[in-house]
């Protein structure tokens, strides 16, 4: 069963939203209590603590699907690299080869 | 295919539903990051005291009109990559043309000489065990697997609409015109879709069934199907 934050987000299958929330979640009390503590001041630390939420969250969300966007193109392109190695393998466009072959006329 | 009462996106096949699967994700985490501001300030209201002291509210008008662009330009910068990505056309290995009649489809592979075929829905009575209700057809869409392929929709009679949502395609089919779509299948598999524009009594009983393949079965398909 997944778990549904204000009924539309699944935090379980979208990856980084759980640990987004959960970093949003830290850094709201963080922040809130920070203020509290330093100002004794509840209602604009309440304000403190919402704006930290949101701002923990989103800004760890972008870092997060940045990382994940450039696995994602190492993935192909280490898949595209696999599929090449073994279609080529032991032919005249091997990259291999070619290396190996410059190496042999440069010595 | 969709599970029964499922509510969220298929699994991507294609670049392209990925790419839509990421950016629904993206969409849906600012859209809970303003609940969540919204609901704060209903709470507050709701505890404030009415006052009409307020005369000017320079700082708040401001910043209530900052905060909606920024939100604006998060959202419309990945869509409209998006959108741009969609047209884009690589040359396509395959070209094939899907036209809607009511109520079936017909494909014509004008790339080979002689291969077009009409997919009509396998009848629930005539369904053999373990195939799927109201989504298996007689003859397949059958195509090559990591290839760009093009398709070339229209209608014979009404308006109908060539669909398939685990690769991210919706195509309107018009009479009279014709609506160029491309994708490119990620991995093997039977993709299913249904039309997607209402076209009479038999409406949601012509479905379409895609099935990606290797390219030697495709050719090997493509053979028997021409001979």
């Amino acid at each position: 069963q997944s778990f549904k934050l204000l009924g539309f987000l699944d935090v379980q299958s979208v990856p980084c939203a759980r640990e987004s929330v959960l970093y949003g979640s830290v850094g709201s009390l963080v922040v809130g209590l920070g203020h509290f503590l330093a100002t004794s001041r509840v209602r604009r630390s309440c304000d403190f603590a919402v704006g930290g939420f949101i701002c923990t969250m989103l800004g760890y969300w972008f870092y997060c699907r940045y990382n994940l966007a450039q696995h994602r193109i190492q993935q192909r392109m280490l898949k595209e690299g696999m599929r090449n190695k073994i279609l080529f393998e032991g032919s005249s466009l091997d990259p291999e080869r070619k290396q190996t072959g410059s190496e042999r006329s440069d010595s | 295919m969709a599970n029964h009462s499922q509510f969220g996106f298929q699994d991507a096949s294609s670049p392209i539903m990925e790419e839509l699967v990421e950016f629904h994700d993206h969409a849906l985490m600012v859209a809970l990051a303003i609940c969540s501001l919204v609901l704060y300030l209903l709470t507050l209201m709701l505890m404030e005291k009415l006052s009409s002291n307020t005369v000017d509210a320079q700082e708040v008008e401001l910043i209530w009109t900052i905060l909606p662009a920024i939100v604006l330009i998060l959202l419309a910068l990945p869509s409209l990559q998006i959108l741009y990505m969609m047209d884009e056309i690589d040359e396509p290995d395959l070209t094939l043309k899907a036209i809607g009649h009511q109520w079936y489809w017909s494909y014509e592979y004008t790339d080979f000489k002689d291969l077009s075929f009409d997919s009509y829905m396998v009848p629930t009575t005539e369904l053999p065990q373990g195939h799927f209700r109201l989504l298996e057809v007689d003859h397949r869409v059958v195509i090559p697997m990591e290839s760009p392929i093009r398709i070339i929709v229209t209608a014979n009679d009404v308006l109908h609409s060539w669909a398939i949502p685990t690769l991210g395609v919706k195509t309107d089919a018009i009479p009279g015109r014709l609506n160029q779509t491309s994708f490119i299948t990620t991995r093997p598999g039977i993709f299913y879709g249904q039309c997607s524009e209402i076209c009479g009594a038999n409406h949601s009983y012509m479905p379409i069934v895609v099935e990606s393949t290797p390219l030697n079965h495709f050719e090997n398909w493509s053979t028997l199907m021409t001979s």
